[in-house]
């Protein structure tokens, strides 16, 4: 449905490109998110040991005037694991908008990537942060 | 001399003993008690209400909290709402084998939606009768001023309806248990009778018996 909505102005990019173009700007009156090759890194809260999972990929666009942002939890192990996580949403101030999500668990495969996604809870939410933990 | 030795000893004593006192008033000092009321061997606190709850496999805060961000967020990035449109809450069916209070999904949903100002709700059917009786008690009980009573008639009628509906299929052995859980919601034009939004929210859990 997303997909076909005139009013969609997508403006997906990848962290990975935007890194190489050095700066990632979301829509006109999108801020600065990202610099240089600590772009995943400086959106990502992890809580002890990441026991062989990573966010490999960022995604992030602005539909309807609300930030969307999906991620890519990579397991580079051969076993499964457990994902505890959820996504902060902050406003221009770094102030956390609404009352922040629910936890979530993800079970990831042994060298399976899952796609995790958040909608910003209004249009305040300019910035976000994932907290993730791995058993 | 022997008197002067105990003498220094009882002083020594006597010494011990105070900074024994001191240390342990000291301690004593930063100690203090929490805000709280209860007793001592009560072991109730407060949680995480956000936390990913996992005590039975029967439907819980967690799936309540995973359907309504689930839901608010494919109806916020769907761009639906363009023009703060008016909504309304009609049905939300519980088809599951369990007791659940359908309501509250709605009201989480529905308060994510409010919160994020793209959107207006108008009284549901179960809230206009406490609508009515406020208009008829200003109207009609001759106690208020004529011009500061709300006017009957001038109520915006919804453009939308959202109906919801949860189902489950429940699959069991001697030692698993499986629930799967989906939620639907649907976004009506209630003039056109068409649906303009529609999505679902699959939530699996399984455990050993």
């Amino acid at each position: 449905m997303t997909g076909t909505n005139p009013l969609h102005k997508d403006i997906t990019m990848t962290l990975q490109s935007l890194l190489l173009a050095g700066v990632l700007a979301v829509g006109a009156a999108g801020p600065a998110l990202a610099q240089g090759g600590a772009g995943v890194a400086s959106k990502l809260m992890l809580r002890g040991e990441a026991n062989g999972v990573q966010v490999s990929e960022m995604r992030m666009a602005r539909r309807a005037d609300v930030l969307v942002v999906e991620a890519d939890i990579l397991n580079t192990k051969v076993d499964n694991r457990t994902v505890f996580y959820r996504f902060k949403w902050l406003d221009s101030s770094g102030m956390q908008v609404g009352d922040g999500e629910s936890w979530k668990q993800l079970t990831v495969y042994g060298k399976q990537s899952q796609v995790v996604k958040s909608v910003a809870p209004n249009a305040n939410g300019v910035d976000f942060r994932i907290e993730m933990n791995v058993e | 001399m022997q008197t002067h030795r105990l003498v220094i000893q009882r002083s020594a004593l006597l010494l011990a003993l105070a900074g024994i006192s001191v240390l342990i008033s000291g301690c004593e000092s930063t100690k203090v008690a929490s805000p709280v009321v209860r007793f001592d061997r009560q072991t109730t606190n407060y949680g995480d209400a956000k936390a990913v709850e996992l005590v039975t496999n029967e439907f819980s805060s967690s799936d309540l909290q995973l359907i309504a961000e689930k839901m608010v967020g494919s109806l916020l990035e769907t761009g639906v709402f363009q023009g703060r449109p008016t909504v309304t809450i009609s049905t939300v069916k519980n088809k599951t084998s369990e007791y659940i209070d359908t309501t509250n999904v709605m009201n989480s949903i529905q308060t994510a939606l409010v919160k994020s100002g793209k959107v207006r709700f108008t009284r549901s059917i179960q809230e206009m009768q406490a609508g009515v009786d406020e208009l008829t008690r200003q109207n009609q009980s001759g106690l208020y001023k004529q011009n500061s009573t709300a006017k009957v008639g001038n109520m915006t009628a919804a453009k939308y309806s959202v109906e919801g509906e949860l189902t489950s299929i429940v699959k069991q052995n001697q030692t698993t248990k499986d629930v799967f859980y989906k939620f639907t919601m649907k976004l009506f034009d209630v003039s056109e009778g068409t649906i303009e939004w529609q999505d679902e929210k699959e939530i699996r859990k399984t455990s050993k018996r």
